[in-house]
């Protein structure tokens, strides 16, 4: 394994993430200006779970659902997210279907319609308008809660890592989700209750993986806390060190996604997931994204600012000194050889030795100078 | 040591194994939602005067009453002034009708007198003049008083009234038919009872849970004096139920005014008892003991059971709906989607599970196989919980939920990866197997650790503060991530210990590191 790929597998690349920090942050502050524009000009196409509409109810005699259907859309009412169901009661089958908010002359001509198909008088087919099922409450106390769950979330990084990790991350949960939601406004996509949850799941995805890098950069600024280096280089050397892992999980996670999508709402055509597995998909990759582009650049701002950093800030170390930094923090070990088998892999442990080393995290970095060249 | 990873590992595996057999042998298969499967249909009319924000709050405790761990997900709407409950998963209409719940008119009452029922159908009511004993047969021994800390608040030691049972207390089978007998008979003085015995403003005669039958008189108060948080708690060892008193005219001062009067034994409340009453039923019927709640908080005890506290608690939450309602219409709903939908989501969940086991097989190779085994366990693990509590809390899974179940799969297996990409690394150093896999443990779990924490911190707090489908979101986030946090100490870890000992894995390629033949030993 060697090149490029074998670099990464082995966590030993060296891209210069805090240097290229202005580029994640101005992509980013553009695509949070287009959500605003977007929110102001369209607004949110909000489902009919949020802002209720119109249900007819008819007796089912001849009518089946795919009439019921079929006058919806005679009528021009988008029958993607509208509720059609068979009730079963005292007084005998009915059919209701409820759509979005409409006219009141649509209402009449669909309950004329649905009448003159079910071959039943127009005042057996009742209209009724629907109030939402997500009531104001429940979106009142899901924000309140969420509010709470930050501020609960910040005091536990700043006390477990420490508090500008806290912000941080916040930001970016609060990038991610901000740019989602402008994902829907700008294409005018639906805005449902499942949704809604996958917001949500993007944000604990988003968290999640934040607080893995953040492990890492936690752990390798305790390694170089003895020696000058800048904290720039500190977050390089972590996020080389996780990409792999950053790359690895999202693979895992947008996988089932991606599958949902394709497979399941195109191929299979059950469309009620597509919205779903999209809100998903672009919550994952932006999670993704963030914690290297967003969460961990900003951290690299805000702690290159303390005392300790600041006269080493602007000096980074790139390439090839970056993978030596990483390297020499890694102790050498050099294994006793066994006998017979490994003889035969002494070649490729020497190799092994002079580039790299185990990640002896407890130990202090080895003095520069002792470094075998 | 070896023993101790073997011991955890076959431990997980029988506990989720008998779960899931148990699960299967009982019947428990998680119940699908209203998208899905359809389900039963309630309207709701509203009676007598109400104003439109009465109706709201009654909208929020009913949907709380129907939705109380947040896993159902009903969709209850207004359609004009009735209120439309979709309960997913129930095709009988009576059940429908018990989940959303009679009524529900909260009457707090004082006791005029109280006895049991026994089998000569005659009762014995006591007099007014109460026996005053420590005997630990009474029927009702439960006291009212204030909590602890509030400002002022004295808990009085008065000498409790308990009512001795007679010895051979049984319930006639047919106690309905008896009621009124004993109340035209019992009492000494002429006292006019009614037979309705929900009409707050007449004296009645009130059966409680076990038999016991209270002579109560005209309603001192709603549930509504209460406010919506009622709990049961542990209190020096025994079952309480702690509830705040609202504040103002309709709250406190109404329940002050009836506590004094009972405190006092006053003649419209001689036995110092106030019976909790749900639509004609008494639930409880403690005794003051303080005449003014200064501190806002009352306190129920008595030797409850862990059960009846709860049912108190839940009474005392929600039993007061604002508005009154009757049941217009009772029907079965068909499902919005059907069944199709929810093949087409698993068959392609599945497949995307399977990609990515796939491209694990090819990036880890053999260590593929204890998250293939950990997926295994997690799966059957949430499968079980969530068919126990379809059964227990009427859980409904909707197609969405079903699709976020099998993405959380996709993110579970990050623990594996942390763990495998710390192993990876030390393998690269050169170290055996065997000493790397422990030491990447220890490291990773504390990064598993840290990053499931904030998830469940999350998942807690949406839990609590939330209704609805946000509800229901939570709690699946926190299960799922406890499942992780569950496999990944008590499966993964010794299954990677143990290949790492094993023999299995020698001479074989992991992680890209070619092992040597004898493992270091």
């Amino acid at each position: 394994m060697s090149g490029m790929f074998g670099r990464l597998y082995r966590g030993e690349t060296t891209f210069n993430f805090v240097g290229r920090r202005w580029w994640g942050f101005g992509i980013s502050l553009a695509f949070v200006v287009v959500t605003f524009i977007s929110l102001f000009a369209q607004g949110l196409n909000l489902g009919i779970d949020f802002k209720g509409g119109v249900a007819w109810e008819v007796p089912a005699t001849t009518i089946t659902v795919e009439d019921v259907r079929a006058i919806l859309e005679a009528n021009k009412i988008p029958t993607a997210d509208a509720k059609i169901q068979v009730l079963n009661g005292a007084d005998g089958k009915r059919i209701r279907a409820q759509v979005g908010e409409i006219s009141t002359s649509t209402r009449t001509v669909v309950q004329t319609a649905l009448s003159a198909k079910a071959q039943v008088d127009v005042q057996e087919v009742s209209v009724a308008s629907v109030s939402s099922s997500w009531g104001r409450s429940i979106t009142e106390k899901a924000v309140r809660a969420l509010l709470i769950f930050f501020v609960i979330v910040s005091m536990y990084i700043a006390w477990r890592f420490e508090w500008k990790m806290a912000i941080a991350a916040i930001l970016a949960m609060v990038h991610d989700v901000l740019i989602s939601v402008g994902v829907y406004a700008t294409f005018g996509f639906s805005v449902t209750p499942a949704t809604v949850i996958a917001f949500l799941t993007i944000l604990g995805f988003s968290l999640y993986d934040t607080i893995v890098v953040f492990d890492k950069v936690h752990e390798n600024t305790t390694r170089y806390s003895a020696s000058k280096v800048s904290y720039g280089d500190i977050i390089n050397v972590s996020m080389n060190q996780v990409l792999m892992r950053s790359i690895n999980t999202s693979l895992a996670a947008v996988l089932p996604v991606l599958s949902l999508l394709v497979l399941g709402s195109w191929v299979m055509g059950a469309i009620a997931l597509q919205e779903f597995a999209l809100a998903l998909l672009v919550g994952l990759l932006l999670g993704a994204y963030s914690s290297i582009y967003i969460a961990t650049p900003l951290l690299a701002v805000f702690k290159g600012r303390e005392l300790k950093f600041r006269t080493l800030q602007g000096s980074l170390r790139l390439g090839e000194e970056m993978a030596r930094l990483g390297a020499t923090s890694k102790k050498v070990v050099t294994r006793t050889p066994g006998d017979g088998a490994s003889a035969t892999s002494t070649q490729s442990d020497i190799e092994r030795e002079t580039v790299l080393a185990s990640s002896a995290l407890s130990h202090p970095p080895r003095p520069r100078k002792n470094r075998r060249r | 040591m070896a023993r101790r990873l073997y011991l955890s590992l076959l431990g997980i595996v029988v506990l989720v194994g008998s779960l899931l057999a148990g699960n299967l042998l009982a019947g428990n298969v998680p119940s699908l939602g209203l998208d899905l499967q359809g389900g039963a249909s309630v309207t709701l009319q509203p009676e007598g005067d109400f104003t439109p924000s009465a109706l709201a709050q009654a909208v929020d405790i009913i949907s709380q009453r129907v939705n109380a761990l947040g896993v159902s997900e009903p969709e209850i709407t207004r359609q004009g002034n009735n209120v439309v409950v979709n309960l997913p998963g129930v095709n009988d209409q009576q059940k429908a009708l018990d989940i959303i719940g009679r009524q529900g008119e909260l009457l707090l009452r004082p006791v005029l007198q109280a006895g049991t029922l026994n089998t000569d159908t005659a009762t014995s009511i006591p007099g007014t003049d109460t026996t005053i004993a420590g005997s630990k047969t009474s029927v009702v021994d439960t006291t009212i008083a204030a909590t602890e800390g509030g400002p002022g608040s004295v808990r009085s030691r008065g000498a409790a009234t308990t009512i001795p049972a007679s010895t051979d207390t049984t319930v006639p089978a047919s106690s309905d038919s008896t009621v009124p007998a004993v109340a035209t008979t019992a009492p000494a003085a002429n006292i006019s009872v009614s037979e309705d015995t929900t009409d707050p403003n007449v004296n009645a005669v009130l059966l409680g849970q076990n038999g016991e039958a209270y002579l109560v008189g005209p309603a001192g108060a709603t549930g509504k004096v209460f406010t919506n948080n009622a709990q049961a708690v542990i209190n020096n060892g025994n079952w309480t139920v702690t509830v705040e008193l609202r504040k103002g005219a309709d709250g406190a001062d109404l329940w002050n005014a009836l506590t004094t009067k009972c405190f006092n034994r006053d003649a419209t409340c001689p036995t110092a008892r106030i019976a909790i009453a749900l639509d004609g039923t008494v639930i409880s019927a403690p005794t003051v003991r303080e005449a003014v709640f200064t501190g806002g908080n009352v306190q129920i005890s008595g030797d409850f059971s862990q059960s009846e506290a709860r049912d108190l608690a839940k009474i005392l939450e929600f039993g007061a709906v604002p508005v009154k309602f009757k049941v217009a219409t009772v029907q079965t709903v068909s499902p919005t989607l059907g069944k199709d939908s929810l093949r087409a989501a698993i068959i392609s969940g599945l497949i995307g599970v399977l990609l990515v086991m796939a491209f694990f097989f090819v990036y880890y190779r053999m260590l593929t196989i204890v998250v293939v085994g950990g997926l295994m366990v997690s799966s059957a693990l949430l499968w079980s919980i969530i068919a126990l509590i379809s059964r227990s809390n009427g859980l409904a899974l909707t197609l969405s939920g079903v699709a976020g179940i099998i993405v959380s799969i996709g993110v579970t297996v990050d623990s594996y990866v942390v763990f495998f990409e710390r192993i990876k690394d030390e393998l690269h150093a050169g170290k055996s197997l065997r000493s790397s896999a422990q030491r990447s443990f220890t490291l990773a779990w504390r990064t598993i650790l840290a990053a499931d924490t904030v998830s469940f911190l999350g998942a807690l707090v949406l839990w609590w503060l939330t209704v609805g489908s946000v509800r229901g979101f939570a709690f699946f986030l926190g299960l799922s991530t406890l499942c992780d946090v569950i496999v990944a100490y008590f499966f993964t870890r010794p299954a990677v210990l143990l290949l790492a000992r094993s023999k299995f894995l020698s001479g074989r390629k992991v992680l890209g590191v070619a092992l040597p033949e004898s493992s270091a030993q």
